[in-house]
């Protein structure tokens, strides 16, 4: 017999749980006298400032048109800098301006240092999953080939990335093949994680062709398919099914791993944190809300591969 | 092109397979099969029948002898084995269907991929071979919705879209419930009748009386005896096949 729990009750006491730790956190933070504040955090995500246009050299103000027109007369006698799109004026009449001096401002909304980062961090990881994917699908298939070469090679590959920490990896690409090839930041720390993720992905394929029953094999080959049409058509979807929550796993595991390519100065969302750290002396709360977009990021991509999931189990 | 003045089809001389485990999977196995002949081969399980009717299609390759198949030699290295295979369907005791596949996208892809037809083409002789199976209604269903029977049906129709010249029957009916053994033998036989070459590994000693041209029978790699099926059943002559056949029948 299986037990029966009560579903109110221990939802409930789930709840309760929760907020004892919510509240641990809370009091955990007033015993060392910390100040919480929140207020400071969406101008780095999002910024309201607006943009200011600076005058390009010292002059005089002189605003037209009942405040919809804004130049500056340089004192070097040359044509003056017009500003006809503004929001804000910055600068009054008869003003005296130096070069750099703000004399109008535009109202937009621009991304803060710590959505630019949220960008980079996305950015690099969907490059870096393409890679990977592409270098996980061909290594999985050279790792189960009968020919020495292939099959030695991946193994080679696989064991070297899989027995080195990914730090000391980017470390080598940005360092090492980075000066060699003379490959910017942004691509040293793509190759890195792409290669990294690429050995473990290899051995997700390898594990979901084996997998598959080798009667599918024999069948399509039976048809008169050669091998490759055997594999895109037969084993390689069913193996796709298959290996599908294990890959999401690792997906989200690259995105947490990129990460750490903030060491070699690439502003991805955990430097982007560090930077916003030093400038607000506010670290509970900007690693908080790094923590919680990572989340973001993580939760929607394993949101997608359930709905991925459900939607290739219609042949079940 | 005298070859097509040639009634044999399959001609397998003194094929020999040693797995690299070193079993002796077939011994100096020598068999001549002609055109719109039924072959049916009998034998205990191990004694290399399943082997040597996938070395017809060079799904287990041969360490000696050679097997010709419509006058192309299987160990010539300039053969496309794959040209080869697409005359020589195969039926497998465990289906094999493709699980992610309908019945009806299973019988089209192969003609479809291999013989490049149209999608409109590989659906219409995909649907007239479904209906050929007694399988019209099922066609949008996948494998897992179907039955043993209903899946072996499939997987004919599957053979029979690439047009074959042969067909191999690896013991088609020994994964089936009882009652669905009727449903898959009828088929075959309507194929017999139709004039199909077919060789056939089964344990159905009534489909081997009614329907085989000739019965073969395999133990320990050998072929041992072979006779037409009315004689065969008879024979008294040979002391294996009088054992096997006392366990059997």
């Amino acid at each position: 017999m299986q037990k029966q729990y009560n579903p109110l009750l221990w939802n409930a006491i789930f709840a309760v749980i929760l907020l004892g730790l919510g509240y641990g956190i809370y009091a955990a933070s007033k015993s060392i006298d910390y100040t919480w504040r929140w207020e400071r955090i969406p101008q780095y995500l999002i910024s309201t400032d607006p943009t200011e246009i600076r005058s390009p050299f010292d002059g005089t103000v002189v605003v037209e048109q009942g405040g919809k027109r804004v130049l500056v007369d340089p004192d070097s006698g040359d044509e003056p800098f017009v500003v006809e799109k503004f929001d804000l004026l910055l600068a009054d009449d008869g003003d005296i301006v130096f070069e750099g001096d703000a004399v109008a401002g535009i109202e937009e909304w621009r991304l803060g240092p710590i959505g630019w980062g949220l960008l980079t961090t996305l950015k690099l990881s969907v490059v870096s999953l393409v890679f990977a994917m592409v270098i996980g699908l061909f290594t999985g298939l050279a790792r189960i080939s009968d020919n020495p070469a292939l099959r030695n090679l991946a193994i080679t590959y696989i064991e070297l990335i899989r027995g080195t920490p990914l730090l000391v990896q980017i470390f080598i690409f940005y360092f090492f093949i980075g000066t060699v090839l003379d490959l910017d930041r942004f691509t040293a720390g793509v190759a890195a994680l792409a290669v990294f993720t690429g050995a473990y992905i290899a051995e997700i394929v390898r594990s979901g062709i084996q997998s598959i029953p080798p009667g599918q094999m024999e069948a399509a080959r039976s048809l008169g398919m050669n091998y490759v049409q055997a594999m895109t058509n037969v084993i390689l979807p069913q193996a796709f099914k298959r290996t599908l929550p294990p890959m999401a796993g690792q997906f989200i595991n690259l995105i947490k791993d990129s990460s750490l390519v903030s060491v070699i100065a690439i502003t991805d969302l955990t430097k982007a944190g560090r930077e916003v750290v030093s400038s607000t002396f506010a670290p509970f709360e900007v690693w908080f809300t790094v923590a919680l977009l990572y989340l973001v990021l993580t939760g929607a991509l394993s949101w997608a591969v359930q709905r991925l999931e459900k939607r290739l189990a219609a042949s079940d | 092109m005298t070859e097509h003045f040639d009634p044999s089809i399959i001609v397998a001389r003194d094929v020999d397979k040693i797995y690299p485990n070193g079993c002796h999977a077939l011994k100096r196995v020598s068999l001549e099969i002609n055109r719109g002949e039924v072959v049916v081969i009998i034998g205990p399980s191990g004694s290399g029948k399943s082997t040597f009717l996938r070395t017809l299609n060079q799904l287990e390759t041969i360490s000696d002898g050679d097997i010709r198949i419509d006058g192309i030699s299987l160990t010539d290295k300039r053969t496309d084995i794959n040209k080869v295979r697409e005359e020589v369907g195969m039926v497998f005791q465990s289906f094999n269907l493709f699980p992610h596949k309908t019945a009806l996208q299973n019988v089209m892809l192969a003609p479809m991929k291999v013989l490049k037809k149209s999608r409109e083409q590989a659906e219409k002789k995909g649907r007239e071979l479904l209906y050929k199976v007694g399988l019209s209604e099922r066609m949008h269903s996948y494998p897992s919705q179907l039955s043993g029977g209903q899946q072996q049906r499939v997987a004919i129709a599957r053979a029979l879209a690439m047009m074959p010249k042969i067909m191999l029957f690896d013991e088609p009916t020994s994964a089936l419930d009882p009652e669905m053994v009727g449903e898959v033998l009828d088929v075959m036989k309507s194929l017999a009748s139709d004039g199909m070459t077919m060789v056939v590994v089964t344990h159905e000693m009534g489909f081997a009386r009614e329907v085989a041209d000739r019965v073969v029978f395999m133990e320990e790699g050998e072929l041992v005896f072979e006779e037409r099926p009315e004689r065969f059943f008879e024979s008294t002559s040979n002391e294996r096949l009088q054992r096997f056949l006392g366990q059997v029948l």
